[in-house]
């Protein structure tokens, strides 16, 4: 067969097909104003993701890419290699403040103006989400607040934080239960239909598994304090599952062979006389090998090439 | 011939038969089957049975029925015609397998191939005979693939028959070649009045034999290619003259049960490289939570 054409990977996209909440539209209709996208900083990950402020920056969301291998799209009367389906969904914003706030909580540690603590070169979009509709309400959820000189001050609070991410936790798994998703740890495919009831899920299952979900908005740190609070106890991590290492322990007794090869001295011992070879054998012993290197060669460290 | 039934949809199998002449489910019958169009790159393959009363036998042979291989059109129109009109006593029954029949079924996932596809057209026209109460004793077939395993199969299929599997035996047994004749009228019939379900604006019927070693044909393949589509159902897209010109012409397309080797193939089932069980430290990156993950779901850094 041709060898395959590589599949080239930066094509020219200018489409996107896009599932997204209903209020992303209706927000542009009444505004006029285009909904945008920006990058954001990720606040599990520190790392640039994609978000949609809604027009009026009214509300933020964020951006997920359904992704599987050998997808394209059929659109109208054109083809789009790109067979991604975009997620747009609500997020609260205050999972993408709650950074600025804990780094400003650790390096000042005093009452801040919130338009103080969110300044980022990187993502300088992120100001943008102080003109969501429910950022400032929502702010003492997760910082003691002070006010003076008609102005609100804000430090960031621990305890706040992780009660807030309770509550949050608490109303996931509701949402879990509510749609059915399996959450057991046995099950792997979403897409298997079984007919009976998962009947072994624990409320813990579902306790871990809206605490591993809310820990994709969040700092590793303060997914771990959750954990705590949870009272979730540690599942044995990925590393306790490798072999143990070969190295041989050392021990005050002295070291004897493991086996006897003693044996293969004795008048007993007699060679065996070699075995046949087979015709393929046979042929291949007749090669010729002049200038051909011994497998062992490949395997020997490496000749330093002599400097010219 | 009418073809009317497979011109409905030429994009599924059909069968046609003839009337069961009453004399065939009262006396031992021979039936014959042979099949047209087994090569081209173009159009259907057709299969057809013929049968006839033992003892009538030789009024077939005073039909002049010969191999159709050896006959011009017009020779195998007036045949086909003398056979028909010979309804008392002959019955006959086609399966038509279009080209898109055949492709879909060569290139599915759980590969079916085209001597597969023959041999159970075949076996499923005898049947047809059977249900319609031809009292069948003796079958003539041209071979398929190895004639001694071919035999072996259809004698189990159909034990109370005596089967003869024959290469040649549309020039051996008269009934074979009235077989021939009916499935090979029947796919000119097709091939020459084909009408394309796609919209090819001004489409060129000029193409030729169909078979891939035909220059018109070839030049035809060139001609029709779609860089998306490839070429309509009319072409057999299993065929390896098809499929060149797709691979180098066309764009690519990659299927899942495509084979690719190599570290990428690696990754994509999922399997760690080799080399990652060298590296010292692993990057403790925080997994993304099975939710996502058995969702494929991924945050985006861009667009």
């Amino acid at each position: 067969m041709a060898s395959k054409k590589k599949r080239s990977l930066n094509a020219q996209n200018d489409r996107w097909v896009v599932i997204a909440a209903d209020s992303v539209v209706d927000a542009a209709k009444s505004d006029g104003s285009d909904p945008v996208f920006v990058r954001l900083k990720n606040p599990a990950t520190d790392v640039a993701s994609l978000y949609l402020f809604g027009a009026g920056d009214a509300d933020v969301y964020e951006v997920k890419a359904f992704d599987e291998d050998y997808r394209s799209w059929f659109i109208g009367q054109t083809v789009q290699r790109d067979g991604r389906l975009l997620y747009i969904t609500p997020v609260d914003p205050l999972y993408l403040l709650l950074p600025y706030i804990i780094k400003a909580g650790k390096e000042q540690g005093k009452f801040q103006p919130v338009e103080q603590v969110l300044m980022d070169e990187d993502f300088p979009a992120c100001r943008r989400l102080l003109r969501c509709a429910r950022t400032r309400a929502s702010l003492p959820q997760v910082a003691e607040e002070k006010e003076g000189n008609g102005q609100r001050f804000y430090k960031y609070s621990q305890e706040k934080t992780v009660e807030w991410l309770k509550k949050k936790v608490d109303r996931t798994v509701e949402a879990l239960k509510k749609s059915n998703i399996s959450v057991g740890g046995g099950v792997k495919s979403t897409t298997y239909i079984r007919t009976k009831q998962e009947c072994n899920v624990q409320e813990e299952d579902y306790l871990r598994y809206a605490h591993g979900l809310i820990s994709e908005y969040i700092s590793e740190d303060l997914s771990k304090e959750l954990q705590k609070i949870l009272q979730l106890p540690e599942v044995s991590s990925p590393k306790d599952l490798e072999p143990p290492s070969k190295k041989r322990k050392v021990s005050d007794t002295p070291v004897e062979a493991g086996e006897d090869y003693t044996k293969f001295n004795g008048a007993s011992f007699a060679r065996k006389p070699p075995k046949k070879m087979s015709a393929a054998q046979k042929s291949l012993a007749k090669a010729d090998k002049t200038g051909m290197k011994s497998m062992s060669a490949f395997f020997s460290p490496k000749a330093k090439t002599e400097k010219n | 011939m009418d073809l009317s039934d497979f011109e409905a949809d030429n994009s599924v199998s059909c069968r046609l038969s003839s009337a069961i002449p009453d004399i065939c489910r009262t006396t031992d019958c021979c039936l014959g089957i042979d099949e047209a169009g087994r090569g081209p790159v173009l159009g259907p393959m057709v299969y057809g049975i013929c049968f006839c009363p033992i003892d009538r036998k030789e009024d077939l042979k005073a039909l002049k029925v010969a191999d159709s291989k050896t006959l011009t059109e017009v020779e195998r129109e007036n045949l086909f015609c003398k056979l028909d009109e010979a309804k008392s006593f002959v019955g006959w029954a086609l399966q038509i397998l279009s080209p898109n029949t055949i492709s879909t079924s060569m290139l599915q996932r759980a590969k079916y191939n085209l001597n597969a596809l023959s041999h159970d057209a075949a076996i499923g026209l005898v049947q047809y005979a059977l249900d319609c109460g031809v009292q069948l004793k003796e079958v003539f077939v041209d071979t398929v693939g190895p004639a001694e395993k071919y035999q072996d199969k259809l004698s189990q299929r159909f034990p109370g028959v005596e089967v003869t599997v024959r290469p040649k035996a549309d020039s051996l047994f008269p009934i074979v070649s009235a077989a021939s004749i009916c499935a090979k009228v029947a796919r000119d019939h097709a091939v020459t009045s084909w009408g394309f379900v796609e919209d090819l604006g001004d489409v060129d019927t000029d193409y030729g034999s169909g078979y891939p070693n035909d220059p018109k044909t070839k030049s035809w393949l060139l001609k029709h290619l779609d860089p998306v589509f490839g070429y309509p159902q009319f072409v057999r897209f299993s065929w390896s003259t098809a499929k060149t010109i797709l691979d180098d012409k066309a764009v690519p397309v990659h299927w899942d049960d495509d084979e690719e080797g190599g570290e990428k193939a690696a990754a994509r089932m999922n399997c760690a490289s080799m080399l990652s069980y060298f590296g010292k430290s692993r990057t403790s990156a925080r997994e993304t939570h099975r939710f996502f993950s058995e969702r494929r779901l991924q945050s985006l850094d861009s667009l």
